[in-house]
């Protein structure tokens, strides 16, 4: 049976992350931003789980981290979401470069 | 065969990626985002987890992306067609993010990694008895292991989180 060498789904994973850490270093919008960090925590997602998988194909534990790891991102979609509404009620804008209240 | 579609998914999911990363319409971005998170869930399947594919669709397909498009709808109006869609700092961001992504590319490219199986070929060999979600149940609330804790810890988080976030959207009082 030909398969799939660990390395191609590692550098899936890479690619995933840098593609998603340039989205957040440059996006003006903060719903963009927010999408960046959704495709950088699926890249650390498939990490996981092919380290666990290749390691051990039975083995759990990475399947756990990556349940936690959806339940937080999840969670920190709803109140980054709360939050951007927030500003653009105060602001009449969703961009992050604009909403510096907080810089010294 | 099996190979290539690996390939083909692989290669949809960094595509749109990239789309949803530099598009200018934010709803565009946000469908692109859906079809990343659709062949990541395929990938997912690659690796023998079935339980977390279909989490994947549900969680992120349907309930992230819908959240997305919600608040795009919410603040909808402040994107017009002069504005840019990228800040000022185009060029460091993508040395910073390309030196990254070289970096972690040849550290994997020179690593040798301890592998015991490959999961396929261990699942061809395997009897279909043994589910995925059933043995994840018990790995996830067995005391023994430690996962129970934070498997409490972790709906109390998901709980606040939602509350905390009714408690910032909502008008203020005064």
């Amino acid at each position: 049976m030909n398969t799939v060498p660990i390395v191609h789904f590692l550098y899936l994973s890479i690619m995933l992350f840098g593609i998603g850490l340039f989205g957040v270093l440059v996006r003006k919008n903060a719903i963009s931003v927010l999408m960046g960090v959704e495709l950088m925590l699926n890249a650390v997602n498939i990490n996981f789980l092919t380290f666990a998988k290749y390691w051990n194909w039975s083995s759990l534990t990475g399947t756990v981290f990556v349940v936690f790891v959806i339940t937080i991102a999840a969670a920190e979609a709803a109140v980054a979401l709360a939050i951007v509404i927030s500003i653009y009620r105060s602001l009449r804008s969703a961009n992050v470069d604009e909403a510096h209240y907080l810089k010294g | 065969m099996a190979n290539t579609l690996f390939y083909v998914v692989a290669g949809i999911i960094v595509a749109s990626a990239l789309m949803a990363m530099t598009l200018r319409n934010l709803f565009h971005c946000a469908l692109f985002l859906a079809l990343t998170m659709f062949g990541i869930s395929g990938i997912f399947l690659y690796l023998n987890s079935e339980f977390i594919a279909a989490v994947q669709v549900l969680i992120y397909v349907g309930a992230v992306t819908v959240l997305l498009i919600f608040g795009i709808m919410l603040t909808r109006n402040v994107m017009d067609e002069k504005t840019r869609v990228m800040n000022n700092q185009v060029f460091l961001a993508l040395v910073t993010a390309g030196v990254i992504t070289v970096i972690v590319f040849a550290a994997v490219h020179q690593s040798t990694f301890q592998l015991n199986d490959h999961p396929l070929a261990a699942a061809a060999s395997i009897a279909p008895d043994h589910t995925d979600v059933y043995s994840l149940g018990i790995e996830l609330i067995r005391p023994e292991k430690g996962f129970a804790f934070a498997f409490e810890f972790v709906s109390v988080l998901l709980l606040s989180a939602l509350v905390g976030a009714i408690v910032v959207a909502r008008k203020d009082p005064s």
